[in-house]
C-alpha cells in the first residue's frame, strides 16, 4: 500500500498447516499479522481473503459483505483473493467454508474501519458518531444549523496518515434489518467481462517475453507413489526435435520432462514429437474392474467414531438381516479447462500466475521444489476453469516454474486436454458396507457402518517426479464426511477405514459426504419398504433430533407433491417406459470427525427408465435447501442448480476405468458428462432461514443425489443399485440379463439387391504367377535413351494449349503423387508403400537435372505410355502408364505443354527400396510384357458423347483403376469383375466402383459428380485420404468432364436397390456408445446436434461404415482429415493421441453395429487399428 | 512451412505468419490477443473454442490457419464489449449464465449462430444446438433462459442491433427471464 493517507486493518493469524498424514503431528507455523482490509486516500477500498473464487460467486458475496458493513457500492470495492503477497493464509479453498468461515473476520475488520472511520469524522464535524450516516462512501451528518448536511468521504478522512489498526472483534455490526445488499440477489461482478471476452484468466496472461511450455509426462499415468515414480526415466533424444523451428531449451530433471518454444504450436509440436525412452514400468494397479475387492484389499487402519448400544447383539438378533455394499467409482473433477500457469523466475525472486485452490501451500511446495525460503515467492490467484478440488494440486505451477527458471523467461504452460483426464488427481472411490437390519414390528435394530476412503493427499506432481518428495502413498483421516448417518439408530457403529490412496486423488466436491451419504439414504429407504412404511415418513420418525431437516424434509415433499408408497412401481408403465420417484436427504459434515455442518439438503429425484434399453433420464429435481441467511440468494440458487446437474452426472454417467492400470478416458468421449439434453428440470426451494448464520452451499445440494436418483430407479423397477454409475448398460443387464439383445435380422428388403454385371475387359489374369522370370528373358530389358534436348521455350505453346494441359493434370492427379508433403508442387519424393518394397514419386518440373527438363516431347510420351524413362530405364507400376496408354496425342501435347511452362525445381527422389525382384528395374519390362496390353481408346457408338468422354478420363488419365481395382499378386490391375472392384492405396481402402461397392445407398450420377466436385455426397460421406487430394484437383477441371465421369461410373453400378431406413439396432458395445457420443456427436450428429463449420457426414450413409474393410474408418479415427477435398468440408481432428487402439476398435464395432446392422460385423478391426496406427501414410 | 495467411477476424482483415498447420485458436489467442476463444480439448469436442467462421459456428482447434484463409471469423470480442454487449452476451449476463465463465465464450458463440439462422427456436432446438458444448459446472439451466431471453431481444421490436461492437441493445433490463421457455420454474419464496 503505496498511499500516503492509508486506513490498514489487519490482525493476528495462525496460518493453518496442510492435511496432516496420520499419526504426524502439524507443524506449526509462527503467528503473523495479515492485512484483511484498506481504504486509500484516493476513497479506492481493497478487501483481502485469503480464499479464492473458484466460479462460485464467492468474490460477489464477499464483496456484498464488506460493502454492506461500510455502505459502499458493490463496484467502490476491490477483492483481493488468494495473492501470497496481499492476503491473508486461510488455508485452501474446500469444505464450502468461505463465507461460512473465512468470511467472518473480514466482515468484523470492515465493521471495525467503519467505527474508525465514523469516529474520525465525528470528531471533524463535531457531532457524536452516533448522528453520522454513511451513504456510497461518503459519511454525511445531518443539518442542525440550516447550513445543509455536511459530507467527507472515506479517501478524505484517510488522508495524509497511515494508520493500522487490529480487529478487536467488537466494532458493531450493521444490524440485519438495516441490510441494502447482504440478502439480497446480486448480480455477479464477473460475469459482464466474462461474456465480452474481457476477463483474463489465467490461461490468458500474456507477459512480455513470455514463451510457451508443454511438459511431457511419464508413462505411469495417474499413480503417484511406488519406487518407480521419479526413477523411471532412461533417456532424452533432443535431436528428434531438432527440425522444429522455435525451440528454446527441453528440460529434464529426472522423470520431469518439458519442451519450451517461441510459440505455443511450436512447444506442441516439440512435446509430441520428443523421443523419450522410459523404464519399463513393471508396477501393476490391483484389478479395478472390482472396485469393491480392490479397496477391501488395500491395507487399512480402522477408526470407530461413532460405537452405542450393543450393535452386535442387536444385529444377532434381527428378524431380517440386512448386509448391503455400496460402491462409487472413481471420478474426474474434470475441468473444461485443463490447466494453466504462467511463471516467471528470475535470480532472486519468482512470480507464479495461478488457478490454485490454496496459494499458500502451493508456494510452500514451490520454495520446497526449488529449495528456497517462501517468502522469495509470490503466487498470484488468478481465475481458472471451474474445478472442483482438482486445483488444490495444482501441478501445473510447479512445471512452469522449473521451466522459467531453466530458460530464465517467463513461461507460460498449458496442459493438455490428455494430460488433465490422465494426471488430474481423481475423485477417490469409495466402499460403503453397512450392516443392520429390522425386528418383526419392522423396527430398526442395528446400523453397522464401515467406511473405507483411499486417502487424497496428491504431492504435487514435480515434488516427485524430480524427486523432491519421495513417493509413498500417505494415509491421511479423510473419509468421515458425513460419515455418521442423520437418523438416531439405536444401536449403532461408525468406523471409517482409513487407507493410502491407490490412484492418485485430491478433493472433489462432495468429498466423503456423497458416498456416505448415498449408502445412509439408500440404505434407510431399503428399510423403509422393508417395514412397510412410507420412506418419508419412515425418515421423519427416524431422524435425530433436528428441527431444521425435519422442516425441510416436508417442504420438499410438499412441494414435489410426494405421494405415500410402501412398495416400489406402483406407477404403471406407458410402454417401455417405466417411471419412479425417489427421496433423500442429507446435510454435509466438513472437515474431519466431528467438523462442522454446512447446509441441510434433501431431493425429490423423478425418473425415467427404457426397461428395452436400460436407459435413465432424470426428469425432474425438486431440491430443497437450508444455508441459513444467504448473502446472495441468486448465488445459492445457482449452486444448488450446478450441484443438481453435476452430482446426477456422476451418478448416472461417471467413473474413471483403468486400461493396462493406467486412467483409459484421455477425452471426453471416454469420460461423458452429462449434456444439455440430459438436463432435469430442476425445482429449488431455498428455506427462508435470514435469522441463522450463513452456511456453507458449494456442495451441499449435491450429497443427497446418489441416494434420490438410486431410489427413484428402484421405485420404477424394483430393483436396487448399490454401485456407481447406474449406466444404461447396467440397468439393462439388471433388467434383462447379461447378455445383449441380439441385433434384429435385417428385413430381407434391406439388403441390396445388385445384378447386371457385365465384365468389362479383358480376360482373368489368375494363374499368371510364376510366369514372369520366364516371360522377361523374351522381353527387351533395356530400352534406348532418347537423347537429351534443351528444355522448350515456353512461348512454343498457345496459352489455350498449357490451360487445356491443366486441366488435363487436375484430371490426372499428376500433383497428388508427384509432390511431397509440404514439398514443391510436382517435384516428387512423396514415398507410396506397396506389396514390394517403398517407391518414390519422381520430379516432373522441368528442372534440367532433376527433373524432366530435358525431355523431349517422344521421351515424354514413351513414358508416359509405356513406362520407360527418357534415359531407357524402366518405371515402376505405381505410376499408372498402364492407364495413359489410351491418352490422345492431342491431349498429351497439352499436357506436355502444361509440365513444360511450370516453375522447376530442383529436388532429390529418394532411393527407393523395393524387395527383389522387384528391385530389378529391367524385371519390370517382363512385367509390361503381361500386363501392357491396353489400347488406345475407341469410342462406343452405342454410349452417349458424354459417356465416351467419361471413359476416356476414368480409364485413362484418371486412371481410378491405379487405386480402385485390386491388383494381382505382381502388383498389376485385375480386370474383368475386379475391373474397379475396389483396392488399397497407402493404407486406404479404394472402395468398388461398381456393384461391388458396399455403400447403403447406391451411387446415382447426381452422387457422384457431387462428390467428385466438392468431395462430399450427403448421401455417402466425405472425401479423405488419398480421395481428397484428387478431388481437390478435380475441383479445378471443367464441370463437363467431372459430369462425364459421373455418368460413365454410375452405368457401372447396375441397378443397385436402396437398402431400406437404417433401423436402430441395441448398440453392440456400450463403451463405443459412449465414445461416439462424446467425441463424436458434436460433428456427427444426424441433425440432432449443432450446426458447425464444414460438412456433418452421417455416419448411417458413411461409405467407410459399410465397406467390407475397416481400413478407411480406422485411418480417418486415428489420423483425421487435415487436408480435406476443399476447404469447405471442414477439418476432423486426428484422435492418435487421443484415443487408445482399444477405445477405436470399440468405436468402430459400435458405429458398424449402430450404423450397419445389416453388414457382418468386422472381425479384423484390432490388427487394422494397430496397422494404420503404425503407418500412417503420407495423405 | 511458414505462411503468411490473410484473413479478416471482428472486422478487420489481419496477416498472420505462422505454420500453416497451426490451429486457428492458437493464431486467435496468441498473435491476436483475444481471450475470447478457450482451449478445452482441441478435438472439437467441448466447445470452448468456438468462433463464427464465415457466418458458421466452427470449433477454432481443429481448423488450421490455412482452412481460415480469406474468411471472416467473429470471436466473442467482436460480438460486443462490457459497457455494449450484443443482446446475446447481455442475455447472458442479464441471466447470469456463468458460474466459472470458461465454456461461456462456446454457449454464447454456438447460440449466435443458432439464432442467426434460427431466430425462434423452441426449448429442445436450443438443447439440441448447444449438445455438443460442455459445462461443468452446471450452469445448463440458466444457459438455456439466456438463449430463450436472446431470442426475445433480438425479436424484440426495437433491437436494432448489426453485430457492431458499437450497437447497444435497446431492451428492458427487466425482461421476464423464464416466459414460455418451458424452463424451471421458479420458487415462489424468492
Amino acid at each position: 500500500m503505496a498511499a500516503t493517507g492509508v486506513l490498514l486493518i489487519v490482525d493476528e493469524i495462525l496460518p493453518p498447516s496442510g492435511p496432516v498424514a496420520k499419526g504426524a503431528t502439524a507443524t506449526p507455523k509462527p503467528p503473523e499479522t495479515a492485512l484483511f482490509l484498506a481504504v486509500r486516500d484516493d476513497g479506492q477500498v481493497f478487501a483481502f481473503n485469503g480464499h479464492v473464487d473458484l466460479g462460485t460467486g464467492i468474490r460477489t458475496a464477499l464483496t456484498q459483505i464488506v460493502a454492506e458493513e461500510l455502505d459502499l457500492r458493490m463496484d467502490q470495492l476491490r477483492m483481493v483473493l488468494g495473492d501470497t503477497g496481499s492476503s491473508p493464509n486461510q488455508g485452501a479453498t474446500i469444505a464450502s467454508a468461505t463465507i461460512q468461515i473465512s468470511a467472518v473476520p473480514l466482515r468484523n475488520a470492515a465493521a471495525e474501519a467503519r467505527r474508525h472511520l465514523l469516529e474520525r469524522a465525528a470528531t471533524l464535524f463535531g457531532v457524536p458518531a452516533g448522528e453520522l450516516r454513511v451513504e456510497e462512501g461518503v459519511v454525511i451528518a445531518p443539518d442542525k444549523s440550516g447550513t445543509g448536511n455536511r459530507r467527507i468521504s472515506y479517501g478524505e478522512l484517510v488522508r495524509g496518515e497511515r494508520v493500522e489498526l487490529r480487529i478487536s472483534g467488537n466494532a458493531p455490526l450493521k444490524a440485519r434489518e438495516q441490510y441494502r445488499l447482504v440478502g439480497k440477489g446480486a448480480p455477479r461482478v464477473d460475469i459482464p467481462a466474462k461474456a465480452t471476452g474481457e476477463f483474463a484468466y489465467v490461461h490468458d496472461l500474456r507477459l512480455p517475453g513470455m514463451l510457451h511450455g508443454r511438459v511431457v509426462r511419464p508413462p505411469y499415468a495417474g499413480i503417484d507413489s511406488g519406487e518407480f515414480v521419479g526413477n523411471s526415466l532412461e533417456s532424452v533424444d533432443e535431436g528428434s526435435i531438432a527440425h522444429i523451428s522455435g525451440i528454446v531449451g527441453v528440460v529434464v530433471l529426472r522423470d520431469f520432462v518439458g519442451v519450451v518454444a517461441e510459440r505455443e504450436e511450436q512447444a506442441i509440436k516439440a512435446a509430441r514429437e520428443l523421443k523419450v525412452a522410459w523404464k519399463p514400468w513393471t508396477r501393476k494397479l490391483p484389478d479395478l474392474s472390482n472396485l469393491a475387492q480392490a479397496l477391501r484389499d488395500n491395507p487399512s487402519t480402522p477408526r470407530k467414531v461413532l460405537d452405542k448400544g450393543n450393535v452386535d447383539a442387536a444385529l444377532a438378533a434381527a428378524d431380517q438381516r440386512m448386509t448391503r455394499t455400496y460402491v462409487w467409482p472413481y471420478q474426474m473433477h474434470g475441468s473444461i479447462g485443463p490447466s494453466c500457469a504462467v511463471a516467471d523466475c528470475r535470480e532472486e525472486h519468482a512470480t507464479v500466475w495461478s488457478g490454485t485452490q490454496n496459494p499458500h501451500l502451493l508456494r510452500a511446495d514451490l520454495a520446497w521444489l526449488l529449495d528456497w525460503p517462501e517468502e522469495r515467492i509470490d503466487v498470484v490467484r488468478m481465475e481458472a476453469a471451474g474445478c472442483y478440488g482438482r486445483n488444490c494440486a495444482d501441478d501445473v505451477a510447479a512445471d512452469a516454474l522449473l521451466l522459467s527458471q531453466a530458460v530464465g523467461r517467463p513461461v507460460r504452460v498449458q496442459l493438455t486436454r490428455e494430460q488433465e483426464h490422465l494426471w488430474e488427481p481423481k475423485g477417490t472411490a469409495q466402499l460403503m458396507e453397512v450392516d443392520g437390519g429390522i425386528d418383526a414390528d419392522g423396527g430398526i435394530v442395528a446400523y453397522d457402518f464401515a467406511t473405507s476412503y483411499p486417502s487424497n493427499g496428491a504431492p504435487t506432481l514435480a515434488l516427485l517426479l524430480t524427486g523432491r518428495v519421495d513417493p509413498v502413498a500417505a494415509v491421511f483421516e479423510m473419509g468421515d464426511r458425513t460419515s455418521i448417518p442423520p437418523y438416531d439408530y439405536e444401536n449403532m457403529r461408525v468406523v471409517i477405514n482409513d487407507m493410502a490412496p491407490i490412484v492418485r486423488a485430491s478433493w472433489m466436491r462432495g468429498v466423503s459426504a456423497m458416498p456416505n451419504s448415498f449408502a445412509h439414504d439408500s440404505y434407510i429407504d431399503e428399510l423403509a419398504f422393508a417395514a412397510g412404511v412410507d420412506p418419508v415418513e419412515f425418515r421423519l420418525r427416524h431422524l435425530r433430533d433436528d428441527e431444521r431437516a425435519a422442516d425441510l424434509i416436508r417442504a420438499v415433499a410438499g412441494r414435489a407433491g410426494w405421494q405415500p408408497r410402501t412398495a416400489p412401481q406402483q406407477t404403471p408403465p406407458e410402454g417401455d417406459v417405466l417411471r419412479g420417484r425417489g427421496f433423500a436427504y442429507a446435510r454435509y459434515i466438513h472437515s474431519k470427525f466431528p467438523g462442522f455442518g454446512a447446509a441441510w439438503a434433501a431431493w425429490v429425484a423423478d425418473v425415467a427408465v427404457d426397461r428395452r434399453t436400460g436407459e435413465i433420464a432424470v426428469t425432474r429435481v425438486v431440491v430443497g435447501h437450508d444455508a441459513g441467511q444467504m448473502i446472495n440468494p441468486d448465488g445459492v440458487r445457482h449452486q444448488i442448480h450446478g450441484n443438481v446437474i453435476q452430482s446426477a452426472s456422476r451418478v448416472l454417467k461417471e467413473q474413471v476405468e483403468f486400461e493396462d492400470s493406467v486412467v483409459a478416458a484421455r477425452e471426453w468421449g471416454g469420460y461423458p458428462i452429462m449434456t444439455f439434453p440430459e438436463v432435469p428440470d430442476i425445482d429449488v426451494l431455498m428455506m427462508p432461514r435470514e435469522t441463522e448464520p450463513p452456511l456453507g452451499s458449494g456442495e451441499s445440494a449435491s450429497v443427497p443425489s446418489a441416494a434420490a436418483i438410486a431410489n427413484a430407479i428402484f421405485d420404477a423397477t424394483g430393483i436396487r443399485f448399490r454401485e456407481l454409475p447406474i449406466t444404461a448398460e447396467r440397468v439393462r443387464e439388471a433388467l434383462n440379463g447379461p447378455s445383449e439383445p441380439a441385433p434384429p435380422a435385417p428385413p430381407e428388403a434391406a439388403k441390396p439387391r445388385r445384378r447386371g454385371w457385365k465384365a468389362w475387359l479383358g480376360a482373368s489374369l489368375t494363374g499368371l504367377c510364376g510366369v514372369m522370370i520366364g516371360m522377361a528373358s523374351s522381353a527387351l530389358p533395356f530400352r534406348a535413351e532418347i537423347a537429351p534436348v534443351s528444355p522448350p521455350s515456353a512461348g512454343l505453346w498457345s496459352p489455350a494449349t498449357i490451360e487445356r494441359g491443366r486441366q488435363l493434370a487436375a484430371l490426372g492427379d499428376c500433383a497428388v503423387c508427384h509432390t511431397a508433403e509440404n514439398g514443391a508442387t510436382n517435384a516428387g519424393g512423396r514415398p507410396f508403400e506397396t506389396p514390394f518394397g517403398t517407391v518414390h514419386s519422381t520430379n516432373i518440373t522441368p528442372d534440367p537435372d532433376s527433373g524432366i527438363g530435358r525431355w523431349s516431347f517422344a521421351a515424354f510420351d514413351r513414358a508416359m505410355r509405356e513406362g520407360i524413362g527418357r534415359d531407357g530405364r524402366h518405371l515402376y507400376p505405381a505410376f499408372p502408364y498402364t492407364a495413359f496408354r489410351n491418352m490422345t496425342d492431342d491431349d498429351m501435347q497439352a499436357l506436355y505443354a502444361h509440365l513444360m511452362t511450370q516453375p522447376a525445381v530442383r529436388g532429390g527422389m529418394p532411393a527407393n527400396t523395393m524387395r527383389f525382384p522387384f528391385n530389378l528395374r529391367p524385371m519390370m519390362a517382363g512385367w509390361n510384357t503381361l500386363f501392357l496390353n491396353r489400347e488406345t481408346y475407341t469410342p462406343d457408338p452405342q454410349r452417349s458423347a458424354e459417356w465416351n468422354r467419361g471413359n476416356y478420363l476414368v480409364n485413362g488419365l484418371g486412371h481410378c483403376a491405379a487405386c480402385h481395382s485390386p491388383r494381382n499378386a505382381l502388383g498389376a490391375e485385375k480386370l474383368g469383375e475386379a475391373f474397379l472392384a475396389g483396392g488399397t492405396v497407402d493404407g486406404w481402402e479404394a472402395p468398388a466402383l461398381t456393384g461391388l461397392s458396399k455403400a447403403p445407398k447406391p451411387w446415382t450420377e447426381d452422387d457422384l459428380f457431387t462428390y467428385l466436385r466438392t468431395g462430399f455426397s450427403q448421401r455417402h460421406g466425405v472425401a479423405a485420404g488419398p480421395m481428397a487430394a484428387v478431388v481437390h484437383e478435380l475441383s479445378t477441371v471443367p464441370e463437363a468432364d467431372v459430369r462425364a465421369m459421373a455418368v460413365y461410373l454410375a452405368s457401372l453400378g447396375g441397378d443397385m436397390v436402396e437398402a431400406s431406413a437404417v433401423t436402430r439396432a441395441p448398440v453392440s458395445s456400450a463403451n463405443g456408445e459412449r465414445l461416439f457420443n462424446g467425441a463424436c456427436k458434436a460433428c456427427h450428429s444426424d441433425g440432432e446436434g449443432p450446426t458447425l463449420f464444414g460438412v456433418s457426414p452421417s455416419m448411417a450413409v458413411n461409405s467407410n461404415v459399410h465397406s467390407d474393410s475397416p481400413d478407411n474408418l480406422a485411418r480417418v479415427i486415428l489420423h483425421g482429415i487435415q487436408n480435406p477435398a476443399t476447404r469447405d468440408l471442414g477439418y476432423m481432428p486426428a484422435f492418435r493421441d487421443s484415443l487408445s487402439d482399444r477405445q477405436v476398435a470399440d468405436l468402430m464395432a459400435y458405429l458398424r453395429g449402430r450404423f450397419a446392422p445389416d453388414k457382418a460385423a468386422w472381425t479384423d478391426i484390432a490388427p487394422t487399428v494397430a496397422k494404420a496406427r503404425a503407418n500412417p501414410g503420407t495423405h | 512451412m511458414e505462411k503468411t495467411i490473410a484473413l479478416r477476424v471482428n472486422g478487420r482483415a489481419v496477416s498472420v505468419t505462422a505454420m500453416a498447420d497451426t490451429p486457428l485458436l492458437y493464431i486467435l489467442r496468441n498473435d491476436l490477443a483475444l481471450n475470447g476463444p478457450k482451449y478445452g480439448c482441441g478435438l472439437g469436442e467441448c466447445g470452448a473454442c468456438t468462433v463464427i467462421l464465415d457466418g458458421v459456428a466452427a470449433r477454432s482447434c481443429v481448423i488450421p490457419l490455412a482452412g481460415a484463409e480469406g474468411r471472416e471469423v467473429v470471436t466473442l470480442e467482436g460480438l460486443g464489449s462490457s459497457s455494449a454487449p450484443h443482446p446475446v452476451q447481455q442475455a447472458f449476463i442479464d441471466e447470469q449464465a456463468a458460474q466459472c465463465g470458461y465454456c461461456m465464450n462456446g454457449m454464447i458463440m454456438t447460440a449466435k449462430a443458432l439464432l442467426d439462422h434460427n431466430p425462434t427456436p423452441t426449448m429442445d432446438e436450443v438443447r439440441r444446438a448447444l449438445s455438443g458444448n460442455l459445462c461443468r459446472c452446471g450452469t445448463h439451466v440458466e444457459i438455456l433462459r439466456a438463449v430463450m431471453r436472446a431470442a426475445r431481444l433480438l425479436s424484440s421490436p426495437g433491437a436494432h442491433h448489426d453485430d457492431h461492437p458499437d450497437a447497444r441493445s435497446a431492451l428492458p433490463a427487466d425482461a421476464d427471464p423464464c416466459g414460455a421457455d418451458g424452463g424451471d420454474r421458479r420458487p415462489a419464496d424468492r
